[in-house]
């Protein structure tokens, strides 16, 4: 069963609480350049109002174009992210389900629905807690897209997270461009949109993937109500980076495992890591683990970096389990964390 | 590549372009991938020379920028400071020469896919560690010293990236991307969609849909 650190609870919580979350926090300026308001009418605007955009997704100098359409209807969300150049990929978020067409692997996979809470991931929180950690400023308004834009800068104060630039519309509060970037400021991801429509309706057929799914195999991810054996939940990070705190724990089949995994995810607030902890296989690789030999089988024990989109995984072997670290950090965090994780470590306190 | 086109992809990079010539200048751009190819350097570049990479330019930047982008020399009367430059050019001028660093830094935005090596001896800079929000080990470290700790990884850790299954790490970033915040997940969600040079599946057991 997954489980939510209640005394976070802000993290799960709408935009209105987080809104009352910081009515109560330190008093700060609140004139109409408070980065914080901009940010947080930014996730209004994200969250409620329908959008159809195209944008560049840039990253190492690759880059791709791709479509987002999002629409809130009666309550209901329904979100398209659509490769334009070539793979064909697309994401369908449809409510808390999101479902990922890869046309090129023939394969379809499925998240399923939680067994509760809202999307997750839908709502930053910008809270005082942030400010130890991130340093969030104005910088001076610009133009993007042909439209006025204010700029705001959430910077790290350390080298264990990323932060974002972010250009607002003025009258919209959209993001109209974002950048990733490491604690030197250099960019290591940025979304440009091309075009951003804001309609007051968006028709079914926009929301509807373009892939045709005939003889495509469907997978689907366990359900997060699994339950981890005892001795996989016994597993936690024995040390964290400053500022991160486990934010949920629970379990969940992972791709084409037999046994539902342990997952832990740690937030600093704004940035997250997914760990998960699995048995190992019972029979080792003969002759040890050699990640550059051929393909490993599925369930072959991993170890190591690998860079994954803007963020980071590491994968190593404690106590005979596979743990695996995965988030959009720098190396060294994942690295750290999956390194302290252990059975029957102490909960670290959190707040 | 053409003058228009260049001075059409630096109008937008400034947030310049007005919107019909945009729209066009993205179809132009999903047809051709050599023409994305050359955005994405100018979009390197220009957050090179915007100062948001922390980066200064050296006086023969301008040439090696170009060479870079698509092999063209510059001309040689071409001063990046003139009003009559191209309007690309335009982000250069009046930007302090320090010579050498401007390659540096654009090189290492490029090679950023190979992993800092920062396990050892990483330094935390946070002013305002409290005790409350750091782990027990964390906290041991930065009572005596509050404005710069650091500490090391365990030995253990690993040497230089590898590659580890695409289609399990598939697995993993997609379950984990319910869980990422806000912009995040957009981002988690984005590169999942971009074709990996590993095509390796997902691993998977099939399911009905």
């Amino acid at each position: 069963m997954i489980r939510r650190m209640s005394h976070r609870a802000g993290w799960l919580i709408p935009c209105a609480v987080v809104g009352t979350f910081l009515a109560v926090a330190p008093q700060r300026s609140r004139g109409a350049d408070d980065p914080r308001e901009w940010l947080m009418k930014m996730n209004q605007a994200l969250s409620t109002r329908n959008y159809d955009g195209t944008f560049f997704h840039i990253s190492e100098g690759r880059v791709e174009t791709m479509r987002i359409v999002h629409r809130v209807r009666a309550g209901h969300v329904t979100e398209r992210l659509q490769s334009l150049d070539g793979s064909g990929r697309e994401f369908v978020r449809n409510n808390d389900e999101l479902t990922c067409y890869l046309p090129d692997q023939h394969t379809i996979l499925v998240e399923p629905k939680p067994d509760q809470g809202p999307f997750l991931g839908s709502l930053p929180q910008f809270g005082a807690g942030v400010d130890e950690f991130y340093r969030i400023e104005s910088l001076p308004d610009t133009r993007v897209l042909g439209r006025a834009a204010h700029v705001i800068a959430v910077n790290p104060k350390d080298q264990f997270r990323f932060g974002y630039r972010l250009w607002l519309d003025e009258k919209t509060a959209m993001p109209l461009k974002t950048q990733l970037c490491d604690s030197q400021g250099q960019v290591i991801e940025q979304i440009l949109f091309a075009r951003l429509d804001m309609p007051d309706t968006i028709a079914d057929s926009e929301l509807t993937p373009a892939v045709r799914t005939d003889g495509m195999r469907w997978v689907r991810q366990g359900p997060s109500h699994d339950s981890a054996s005892a001795a996989l939940s016994a597993y936690r990070a024995s040390e964290l980076p400053p500022g991160f705190h486990l934010t949920v724990q629970g379990a969940q089949t992972i791709g084409g495992a037999t046994v539902p995994a342990s997952h832990l995810v740690y937030s600093d607030g704004l940035a997250t890591v997914s760990v998960f902890v699995e048995a190992q296989p019972e029979t080792p690789a003969p002759g040890g683990a050699d990640a550059a030999s051929a393909a490993p089988p599925a369930d072959a024990p991993m170890e190591g970096l690998a860079r994954v989109g803007s963020g980071y995984a590491f994968s190593t072997v404690v106590q005979g389990h596979q743990v695996t670290a995965v988030g959009e950090v720098p190396a060294q965090t994942v690295e750290f964390i999956a390194h302290s994780v252990k059975s029957g470590a102490a909960e670290l306190p959190h707040h | 590549m053409s003058e228009q086109i260049r001075e059409q992809i630096s109008a937008f990079l400034d947030g310049e372009l007005p919107n019909t010539e945009s729209e066009l200048l993205l179809k132009r751009l999903t047809r051709d991938p050599e023409l994305r190819e050359s955005f994405g350097r100018y979009a390197l570049i220009g957050e090179a020379v915007r100062g948001t990479s922390r980066a200064y330019l050296s006086k023969g930047f301008p040439g090696r920028v170009n060479l870079a982008i698509d092999g063209e020399p510059v001309p040689a009367n071409a001063n990046p400071a003139r009003r009559t430059a191209p309007r690309w050019w335009r982000p250069f001028a009046g930007v302090a020469v320090a010579a050498g660093v401007a390659a540096v830094a654009v090189v290492g935005i490029q090679h950023r896919s190979v992993a800092p090596n920062l396990r050892a001896g990483a330094v935390v800079t946070a002013q305002n560690l409290t005790a409350q929000n750091v782990s027990p080990a964390a906290q041991s470290i930065a009572a005596p010293i509050r404005e710069a700790i650091s500490y090391t990884v365990p030995a253990t850790s690993s040497s230089p990236p590898k590659i580890l299954p695409a289609g399990r790490l598939t697995n993993y970033v997609f379950a984990h991307s319910r869980y990422s915040s806000g912009l995040d997940q957009r981002g988690v969600l984005a590169d999942m969609l971009i074709e990996a040079e590993d095509q390796s599946q997902p691993a998977a057991a099939p399911t009905a849909p």
